[in-house]
């Protein structure tokens, strides 16, 4: 029966073919303006690092004195002093915990034709890579030793590598970094979470670092960070040394928790840590507080999805509503013109209901095509998108779920929109229709 | 003689295309009059005077990655080399790029003690006595930087006077007060020798956009932001010739970002610019796909009411009364459609500023959009009154 209602849609479809291409074009614009802004939204509101969003979680200490107030919706700062996040990542009760910022390099080889180029650098801890899901092509991270006499070992992502040596098997080659000489021990797969999830400071859709090194570098080589260094706190800070012990904050912490046990265990330690410093005179506050928030969460309290965003998400469904309503006019008048066909059908035995669907099928055709039209539209507008702003190069896109919501979307809003025009159809008696033929 | 009381009822009779259509009036406009609402803040934003010669400056970064070099000495010979390309008329070094979004910036006070006086969060450039000039600011009170008003080098050395934009002397000291006052950071104090009207800060878009405070102090760090300032006519070749200028006097260095401050901004809000072209968008297919409903309906409800159109002109009706008959029709659906719009817009602009913070709809941006509208429902129906009008007398005898 379906197959039949199809062939007569198609049928109908290409008996007025001007009205049934608008009606395919209203469909299209409105599902490739709803589905270009749904899909930016969808990709800033999607879990990063889903197998693993629940363990991970960022931790924030509130350093800042009494009275102080910081541009988060619980005024604790999000990163961490150099002291603090020293001390969390040498003593912890967790063994994946990491301390990390960025940084960038120069990046050259040791011969007179290599250009050096600016690449950033993530400095951060060994269990960065497993914690984060980084998959090693060669090699692996450095060791707890390496990284306690800051060896000069670097890990590189495989693009980094084959830029620099048109291969990723390249253990063991120096790569200068500044005027460092590095050893690569460790090439990892092209990664690229959507969201910067890790470090939202410098815009939550920058590209992911593909060059690593230790933590302790920032002290050996007296290595200064890329992202923001705030201070809350007037301080007479001379010298590198003075600066590390500042109340400046600039460094992200992360640990990964497996277990409820393991959340109240690390809670425990933060306050007997934060409690301990009171007593050096910092955190000079009547309540300690600390925040441990999990991957979506943590999203969610920097504010990743860009408001412009929600606004253009809801204007394009209203778009969509006035795409709808032209249809059902549209729908209408089709409809009512080719009553009497419907009073012909109904005269030689269709049932109402019949009549009903056969025109339901029809639109949900339309619905088809105008969704057809509606993708190629949005892959339009997203390269628009992407064009204008180079930061959502991961983002603007259609992936998986926003294709197959779009023939979902387009054909039941057709449907909803089709309803009315059918009901009035397949209700006219037979034979006001039958009588003018 | 406009024949209006019929029209209504035959509106009445069959409600459901004149609502569609005021429906999608309604909503068209409310998106529109919203939509153009926020376009034309960002465009304000976008176009807003920023007091620098956004045209003939050259901005750009020089990381000097061999800790060995003597950089203060190596900036000195680059800034000479620089200004000997043809086409270039200043060239120096600055602490951070205006407009770029990266930078420096601290609270300055009107008292030593900052807890007991008036605080602002500033931008701050730090660069020798002759920025101003370079960045093409004019100093509206006061005088500009002199020689002897520059430090080099060390904390130890801090200058002592200082030229901040209006917006600072403002909020520190009152409206129009500041010039010869001092202001305080830290340890440091200043005294404000100059006043610019407009300068805006790194980042024209936040709490401090208008924010910045000029510090006659030259350094030079690893990381070296680098000005050019060159006649616009030329400022394209000498934006080539930099790097490899630059490179040929010392090579353990990287230049980056070699681009115009114009672009600099642009880039700065491009967020905006994404913003107001995803709207245009929004606002002319909505145009096109609610013309093309008003078209479509009008056609629908003639070729329905075509013996009734036939039988009126039997009846001794003009084509003229035909023609107007569907206009006024057409207009009473918009007029009302345009009703309800402006109050959904008014209502959506409301709860569009309380959620996400836009500026409040101008009820004159309401006013034009429906008056557009509403041409544009009078073209779209033109077409088919004519056809509707030309409907023969002799169809109402046809077929009964």
């Amino acid at each position: 029966m379906l197959v039949h209602y199809l062939d007569l849609a198609w049928r109908n479809i290409k008996l007025t073919p001007l009205i049934s291409c608008l009606m395919v074009v209203a469909i299209g614009i409105g599902i490739g303006v709803t589905m270009t802004s749904l899909s930016v939204y969808h990709m800033m509101s999607s879990d990063p690092i889903p197998q693993k969003s629940s363990q991970l979680h960022a931790v924030q200490l509130q350093t800042m004195d009494e009275g102080q107030t910081w541009n988060t919706s619980d005024d604790v700062p999000t990163q961490l002093t150099y002291q603090d996040a020293k001390f969390l990542m040498e003593n912890s009760p967790l063994t994946h915990r990491v301390a990390m910022m960025k940084s960038g390099a120069a990046v050259h080889l040791d011969s007179p034709d290599s250009v050096p180029f600016i690449e950033d650098v993530r400095i951060t801890g060994r269990s960065f890579f497993s914690m984060f899901d980084l998959s090693f092509l060669h090699g692996g991270a450095w060791s707890e030793m390496q990284s306690e006499q800051a060896a000069p070992v670097a890990v590189i992502g495989e693009a980094l590598a084959q830029r620099l040596f048109q291969r990723t098997d390249v253990l063991g080659e120096s790569i200068y970094l500044d005027e460092r000489k590095y050893e690569v021990i460790g090439v990892t797969a092209a990664w690229q979470p959507a969201i910067k999830f890790y470090d939202v400071n410098n815009g939550p859709f920058q590209r992911a670092e593909q060059l690593f090194i230790p933590f302790s570098h920032i002290e050996a080589y007296e290595l200064h960070s890329w992202g923001n260094t705030n201070s809350w706190k007037n301080e007479e800070i001379r010298g590198r040394e003075q600066f590390l012990q500042s109340e400046m904050v600039w460094l992200q912490f992360w640990v990964q928790i497996d277990s409820e046990n393991a959340l109240k265990n690390y809670q425990q330690f933060l306050l007997d840590y934060m409690a301990q410093q009171q007593k050096l005179g910092r955190f000079n506050r009547k309540q300690l507080a600390y925040n441990i928030k999990p991957v979506n969460e943590w999203l969610e309290y920097n504010h990743v999805i860009d408001p412009d965003n929600k606004i253009l998400v809801g204007l394009s469904f209203m778009f969509l509503a006035v795409c709808l309503a032209n249809i059902l006019g549209m729908l209408l008048a089709k409809f009512l013109k080719r009553a009497p066909d419907a009073g012909v059908r109904r005269a030689l035995g269709a049932s109402k209901k019949q009549i009903f669907f056969q025109h339901l099928v029809e639109v949900a055709l339309l619905g088809l095509l105008g969704c057809l039209v509606g993708i190629l539209l949005a892959q339009v507008g997203l390269v628009g998108i992407r064009e204008t702003m180079s930061v959502y190069v991961g983002i603007a896109k259609m992936d998986w779920t926003m294709l197959l919501l779009s023939p979902i979307i387009a054909i039941s809003a057709c449907l909803l929109a089709g309803l009315f025009p059918a009901w009035v159809v397949c209700k006219t008696s037979p034979a006001t229709h039958l009588k003018v033929q | 003689m406009l024949e209006i009381k019929p029209i209504i009822n035959t509106l009445m009779r069959s409600k459901a295309g004149a609502l569609l259509l005021i429906l999608q009036i309604a909503i068209t406009l409310a998106i529109v009059s919203n939509a153009l609402s926020i376009v034309s803040s960002r465009i304000d934003k976008l176009t807003e005077d920023t007091g620098y010669d956004e045209q003939g400056i050259i901005a750009f970064t020089v990381l000097t990655y061999n800790r060995n070099i003597d950089r203060a000495k190596q900036f000195k010979e680059d800034m000479i080399t620089l200004k000997e390309i043809d086409g270039v008329k200043e060239a120096m070094t600055v602490s951070s790029i205006p407009l770029s979004s990266s930078g420096g910036s601290w609270t300055v006070s009107n008292h030593p003690d900052e807890l007991q006086g008036k605080r602002v969060d500033s931008g701050y450039i730090q660069a020798n006595h002759r920025i101003v000039n370079a960045f093409g600011l004019t100093i509206s009170e006061g005088r500009d930087f002199e020689p002897q008003d520059e430090t080099e080098g060390s904390q130890d050395q801090f200058p002592s006077v200082t030229i901040v934009s209006r917006a600072v002397a403002n909020k520190l000291f009152g409206e129009g007060k500041g010039l010869n006052e001092f202001i305080y950071s830290g340890d440091n104090m200043m005294k404000i020798v100059g006043i610019v009207e407009t300068m805006k800060s790194q980042w024209p878009d936040s709490k401090m956009g208008d924010n910045v405070v000029l510090i006659p102090i030259e350094r030079s760090s690893m990381y070296q932001r680098v000005i050019v300032k060159a006649e616009p006519s030329k400022r394209a070749q000498v934006i080539k010739l930099i790097e490899p200028t630059l490179l040929e006097n010392e090579r353990q260095r990287v230049i980056m970002g070699v681009k115009g401050l114009d672009t600099a901004k642009a880039q700065t809000y491009q967020r905006d610019t994404l913003m107001i072209r995803m709207l245009m968008a929004l606002i002319v297919f909505l145009a096109i796909i609610t013309a093309l409903g008003i078209f479509g309906l009008t056609h629908f409800n003639i070729s329905k009411r075509t013996k009734q159109i036939g039988t009126r002109r039997a009846l001794g009706a003009r084509k003229s009364a035909i023609f107007r008959y569907f206009i006024v029709e057409n207009t009473l659906v918009t007029l009302f459609g345009v009703a309800v719009g402006s109050v959904a817009a008014i209502y959506m602009g409301g709860q569009l500023m309380a959620l996400y913070s836009i500026p409040a709809l101008d009820w004159s941006i309401v006013l034009y959009t429906s008056l557009v509208m509403l041409v544009m429902s009078v073209l779209s129906v033109y077409q088919p009154a004519r056809r509707a009008a030309n409907i023969s007398p002799s169809i109402a005898t046809r077929s009964i």
